[in-house]
Parts: structure tokens; sequence; C-alpha cells
């Protein structure tokens, strides 16, 4: 019966969407597969030494780092979440988006940027000197160091945590908060008492996303002489030319993904972010008078200004200052660079996106619902791993083609590992859920009954796809292509790793100058980033505004 | 039979018991049938099983000579040739009426496609807005767009899946007779499922009932297909 069953039901899921899909998966999961299978089975010349010298190390700054920075921007993401969706005072409007638009600039040339604002040179320590002939002692101006790590990534990564809790403060939360208030609470008390907990399952959806970013980083690390399992990572394959034990380093830390990723489901509990059944009410803001209204208002506002408008303010002189010496044809190439590889990056992801979310909706399978989870998976590997393992499984591919590339006369051994091609793949591994999530919803939203309407009037699946799903999630496709866009541009770790030699985009220049203690050039490069970012972080704070009304 | 279900059995995913179970129903051509049972009493499932939009865990569907499902065959819905008017009608948004109705009929002739548009439109009396958009309709406009577009390629059978549920009350009295007069005409053979005595009376030439999956003859309450059931009828006798 049950074999039978399945030859009943082949002819449903034998289309191109459920073989697409399948590939694409096989295609994520082989790179990170390999990781986890020589973690087990080759042996590497260092590791005893990295286990022994190294491991502690990183494992202590790695703890220390997510730590601190969990609690930090849990307490900074939470508190601005309450207060701007509770409460009315001078210029919410604004904040209510502006406190999203330290996302819009990368935590490396967020911490470059204060090193320079900080350091003997910089514009704080010139103007004592100069103004008032006072000299101060280094160390209270030194952030190049674990707590200065901390200080950037909990000030650029905290809207993580205050978009997702203030959108269920927003929406979900009403009922509960205006009953605690008639039932006599003072608003601390309300925060403590009601607001944390409820909004347990939104703060750690955006905290363990924060956490996600911590790891992933290499520039800040690598700039402020932190070391991690990034640098660690680099450091062995490069430095060492040790690749199996970069490959153990890459599994230690998979490890550590996964322990965070379970301990979110753990802590976050049963309860997702949002209880759907219910018809959801926004919440009415009480309006604050007085030193009330201005303290609310002074503590947005100095987040604000640390957050974005001191860095942004600063690299906008900086690159004022150097714009004659650095826009030159070279530079121009490094645009294009930047646009060719996030356009194509980002046009395959919504693509395959597009392809998983539609089979993984029409086919309430295992199959399908386990393609929608390893697409996620890819976003919470780090860079450095995603390249260390897709390496491998390239550099495999090209000695098994050594032949064929022989035979046509090509002259690199390692024409596929060495080409754009590695890097628009991991590209597409480490970034697809972003598509996907954006897509996923569209699709969400629309249901299923359009779909089923027209294969009832003789349309199959793929006929219906072109004429009328594909024309439905118009606005998904394209949220989701521009947020992959951007995440490519900003993208530091893969590129540097896997980009074809002498190929340069704007966040590996603009690293590269920093790097070489040229701050002041990397600034035309990251200003750039940071523009097209704040503009995509506007856009969809429209959007969104627009979609809840 | 024009229409035969045997021992129709299916259970939703992660669902502890079956949502259908043997089921069993006939149907002669040109009939109308109706599905009556309260919301959860699987009256949905079977069109969506009956269409194929949902794949049965047992039983036999055959529809005129050619077997829909059974333990070897299994056709795809768009295959079957079967009509459906969804409970919220599911008509395109970024197409006009013509271009709905005009939908299913691929497969035609140019010439032959566009005069069964005119054909059925003028059945629903909806010429005058084949250029209309479906949210410039009213709620009774959309849902004879709806009954147009699943006649239109002649559908073998016609499932209507709540199809008052939308409007209110005093269109829904005027609309189903209308209803009715519609489906006459073209001597479709249909089933449409409700939660409404009054509509299944009004409309149906024959009503099923359902509880717990399995089907109840409207007349003849005591012919259960399971000894269980037996148990809950006097509950049933009080409903009626």
């Amino acid at each position: 019966m049950s074999r039978l069953n399945l030859l009943r039901k082949l002819p449903g899921y034998m289309n191109i969407w459920s073989i697409l899909s399948l590939a694409i998966v096989i295609l994520i999961l082989i790179p990170n597969m390999t990781i986890l299978f020589n973690f087990f089975t080759q042996k590497a010349e260092n590791w005893n030494h990295i286990q022994e010298y190294i491991l502690p190390d990183l494992l202590k700054n790695t703890g220390l780092l997510i730590v601190f920075t969990g609690i930090l921007t849990i307490i900074i993401g939470t508190s601005l979440a309450w207060i701007v969706s509770a409460y009315e005072f001078p210029m919410k409007k604004f904040f209510k988006w502006g406190l999203i638009l330290p996302l819009a600039i990368p935590p490396y040339i967020a911490g470059y940027t204060y090193n320079g604002i900080l350091n003997y040179t910089g514009v704080i320590q010139t103007t004592l000197r100069n103004n008032w002939d006072i000299k101060v002692d280094q160390v209270y101006f030194n952030i190049l160091n674990l707590p200065g790590a901390v200080f950037i990534f909990t000030l650029f990564l905290f809207p993580y945590v205050y978009t997702i809790t203030r959108a269920f403060l927003a929406n979900q939360s009403a009922s509960l908060i205006e009953n605690a208030r008639l039932l006599g609470r003072s608003p601390v008390d309300i925060f403590f008492r009601v607001v944390l907990p409820i909004s347990r399952g939104a703060i750690v959806g955006g905290v363990s996303l924060v956490l996600l970013e911590v790891l992933n980083d290499y520039g800040v690390v690598q700039y402020f002489g932190v070391p991690t399992f990034s640098t660690a990572i680099f450091q062995t394959w490069f430095g060492m030319n040790d690749l199996n034990s970069a490959i153990k380093l890459s599994a230690t830390l998979m490890f550590i993904v996964f322990a965070i990723l379970t301990l979110e489901k753990v802590l976050r509990g049963r309860k997702k972010y949002a209880s759907t059944t219910a018809k959801a009410r926004p919440l009415h803001p009480t309006r604050l008078i007085g030193w009330k209204a201005w303290g609310a208002f002074g503590y947005c506002l100095f987040i604000f200004l640390l957050g974005f408008l001191i860095p942004f303010v600063q690299l906008i002189d900086w690159m004022l200052l150097t714009f004659e010496k650095i826009a030159s044809p070279e530079f121009t190439t490094l645009i294009w660079n930047s646009l060719l590889v996030s356009f194509v990056g980002a046009l395959l992801i919504v693509l395959f996106a597009v392809i998983i979310a539609n089979f993984s909706r029409m086919h309430q399978s295992a199959l399908s619902k386990s393609a929608a989870k390893v697409t996620i998976l890819g976003y919470s590997i780090p860079g450095a791993v995603i390249a260390v393992g897709i390496s491998t499984v390239f550099i495999g591919i090209d000695s098994g083609l050594s032949r064929f590339y022989e035979s046509t006369g090509l002259e690199s051994r390692l024409f596929l590992s060495t080409s754009l091609v590695i890097l628009i793949s991991a590209y597409i591994i480490r970034f697809l859920a972003i598509g996907y999530n954006s897509i996923e919803s569209g699709f969400d939203k629309i249901g299923n009954k359009y779909t089923e309407a027209s294969r009832m009037l003789g349309m199959n699946m793929t006929r219906t796809f072109f004429k009328v799903d594909l024309k439905m999630i118009k606005a998904p496709l394209i949220s989701g292509f521009l947020l992959a866009f951007i995440e490519i541009i900003k993208e530091l770790p893969l590129t540097l790793i896997l980009r074809p030699f002498n190929f340069g985009t704007l966040s590996t220049n603009a690293f590269k100058y920093a790097s070489d203690e040229q701050i002041h050039e990397a600034a035309l490069a990251s200003i750039i980033i940071v523009v097209i970012s704040a503009i995509a972080v506007f856009v969809f704070h429209q959007v969104l505004e627009k979609e809840s009304n | 039979m024009y229409v035969q279900i045997k021992d129709l059995c299916f259970g939703y995913k992660n669902a502890k018991n079956l949502t259908i179970h043997h089921f069993n129903l006939d149907i002669e051509k040109g009939e109308i049938i109706s599905i009556l049972g309260e919301s959860g009493s699987g009256k949905s499932t079977v069109l969506r099983l009956l269409c194929g939009l949902e794949t049965p865990s047992k039983g036999i569907i055959k529809i005129g000579s050619e077997t829909m499902t059974d333990e070897r065959t299994f056709v795809l819905p768009e295959k079957r040739g079967i009509g459906m008017v969804f409970q919220d009608y599911a008509l395109f948004p970024h197409m006009t009426v013509y271009e709905n109705v005009q939908f299913g009929l691929k497969h035609w002739k140019r010439k032959e496609r566009k005069n069964r548009v005119h054909e059925v439109l003028e059945l629903v009396n909806m010429s005058s807005y084949a250029k209309r958009y479906p949210h410039e309709l009213s709620g009774g406009q959309q849902q004879r767009i709806a009954l147009a577009r699943s006649l239109a390629p002649e559908p073998s059978l016609l499932l209507l899946d709540e199809p008052f549920s939308n409007l209110d009350a005093d269109l829904q009295i005027k609309i189903r007779s209308e209803l009715k007069e519609i489906i006459k005409q073209t001597g479709t053979t249909s089933i449409f499922v409700t939660h409404d005595r009054e509509d299944s009376r009004a409309i149906a030439d024959r009503i099923i009932t359902m509880r717990d999956g399995a089907a109840h003859d409207w007349d003849s309450l005591c012919t259960t297909t399971r000894a269980e059931d037996e148990v809950r009828q006097p509950e049933l006798v009080r409903l009626k």
C-alpha cells in the first residue's frame, strides 16, 4: 500500500520545482557538510599546537564578546523599543526609523572610524591639545581592545533587538499593557513585570541575530586585535598554510553557532514573536511632558548620535579631505565590481529563493520543510567558515576537472576556485535566507487559493507560477532582491578570502586602507556603502509602516 | 452512477484522527448535491479531495468513466476538468473580469474562446463588466464572475465551497435562486458545501449531512457507515 501510495504521488512531486530545490539544498549543504566531515577524519599538523595555545584564548574572547554584546544590546534595544512604542515625545517619529540607521554602518567601518576619532591624531585629542593644551592619557582613548569591540558591536548591532521588539510591542501587547496600567502599576513596574516577560521571544530572536553577526565578524576583531575564530581561521589558512586546521577551527565555530541556535529555541520556548490569531490592536502611546519628555528625547538622541550621526559626519569629513586623491578610474572599477557581484548574487538569490519557497508551500512534506530549514541555516554560518567549506569543495572540483582544463589549454589548475563563481556561490549560501524570508512571507500573505484556483482551471504548477504567483509576489521579490544586494555590498570576510586575484570591491578597499592605517582614504568607499544601506533602511521602514497601517 | 466516491479516507498531517473516514457517495448526472455540516465536519475536505488538491489515503473517486484516484492512480488537479468556486472567490486581482473568465480556456481556439467568455458572462448577467477588475465589483458580482470562470471550461463537475458565506443576508436569498437557475441551465453536475440548512433546501436536489468525516443521507439518518457513529445518532436527530 505505502509503496503504491508513493508511486501514485510521484507525478505530483516529480517536477522541475522539486528537482531544482533539491539541487539548491545540496549546493548549500555540501560545503558545510565537508567541514563537519573533515573535522572528524582529517589530521591537521598544527591542531595540537592550536588546541593547546590558541583555542583557549579564542574561546575566552568569543565568550566575552558574546556575553557582553548580548547583555548590552538587550538593555539598549529593549529600552528604546519600549520608549518609542509606549510614549509620545519630541521627534519620536524620526527616532522610530532613525534608531535603525546604525545598521547601515557595517561594524568594521564603524570600528576604524571610531578609532580615527579617538586616537592621538583624531578630532577629539587634537581639539583638546590645540585649543586648551590638554594632553590626555592614551589609555582612556584607546578602543583597540576587547571592550572597544563590544562598544562597536553594541552600538551598531542593537537595532536587531530594537526593531524586532518594537514591532512586537507595537502590534501585540496593547491589551496587556493597558490592563496593567488600569491595575495601577507604575510605568517602570510595567516594563519589568509585563513588557520584558511578554516580549521575551522577540528579544531572544533579535539578540541571537546580534550574536550570529558577532561570530561572523572579521573586520572589527582583526582591526581591534582581538583574536577570535574568524581571525584564527584566516591566520591558520593563509599564515600557516594549514587548511585542515582552519577546517577544525571552522567546525568548532559551527558547534558554537548550533549551541546558540539551540539556546534560542529553548529560551524562546513555544512562543513565536507574534500570536496571529487575535486581531492585533496597536498600542496607543502616552504623551510625555516636562523633563520626562526631554529625558526620552535625550536618550534616543544620544544613541542616535553615537550610532549614526557622529561616525557618519566624520566619514564625510574624511571623504572630502581625500576625495580628489581617491576618486580615480581604479575606484570606478571598484564600484562596478561591487555592483556587479551584488547584482548577480542578489538576482540568483531571489531566483533560488523563489524556487524553494514555491516548492515548500506546494508540498507540506518533511523534504520541503527541511529544504526551508537548510536555506535559513546558511545565514547563521559565519562567513569565514563558509569560505573554508566552499574552497575545499571547489578545489576538489577543480582537481577533478584538471584533465579537462589541460585539454582545453587553460593554464590555471584552479580555474573555478579563483573565479567569481566561487565568490558568488558563497554569497548565495550565506544570504539565501534573506531573499527566502522575504518571498516566503509574500507567499504567506497571498495564501494558496489563487494557485489552487488556477490549477482547477487547468494550468499546471509551472504555468500557474508564471501567470499567477509571480505577478502577485512582485513587491516581496523586489524587497528580497534589495536586501540581499545590500548585504552583499557590505559583506567583508567572504569577499576578502574568496575574491579573485586583483579583484577589489568597495568593502575590501575600505578595509584595506583602514588596515594600512590610511583611515581617511577608506572614507569614500565606506560612505558609498553607508549611504546605499541608509537609503535602503529608510525605504524599508516606509514600506513596513505603510503595510502595518 | 456519474460520480462515484467509495470508501474515501483522509487525515491531515499532524492530526490524530482521520478527517474523512469511509466516505461514500454516488451522484447522478445533472444532480445538484448539497453537503451540509458544521465547521470542522470535514465537508470542505471532501471537495479538496474530489478536485485533487489533497491526496486521499484510501478510497476511489470516479467521474464519468474516468478514475480520478484509486490505489494506483492519482490524476493531478489541473488534469481533472473539475470546476471550483472558492469560498472567497479567489479571482485573480491582477486580471480583468474577461481575463479571469478566459483563464481556463487556454486549449480553446481563439474565436471559440472569445465566444465562450461572452456566453458565460451573459449567463451570469455580467456582460457589461468584462473590463472591470475584481476589486471594482461588489461581493455578489464577484461571486457571479467566480461562477462564470469555473463554468467556462465546461467542467464535468462543479464544486462550490460555502458560496454564500461572504454575502449579506438579503443578497444571499436572491443569489441562491439565481445560482440554482444558472447551474440547471448548464446541466452541470454540482456539489456545494454549506453550513446553512436553508441554503441546502433552496438549491439542492439531494442533501447529504456530514458528521465527523462520514456522510449521512438526509432522508435516512440511520444509514451510518461506522458503528461508533450510531452512538452519536440521538444528537443528530435532535439537531434535525
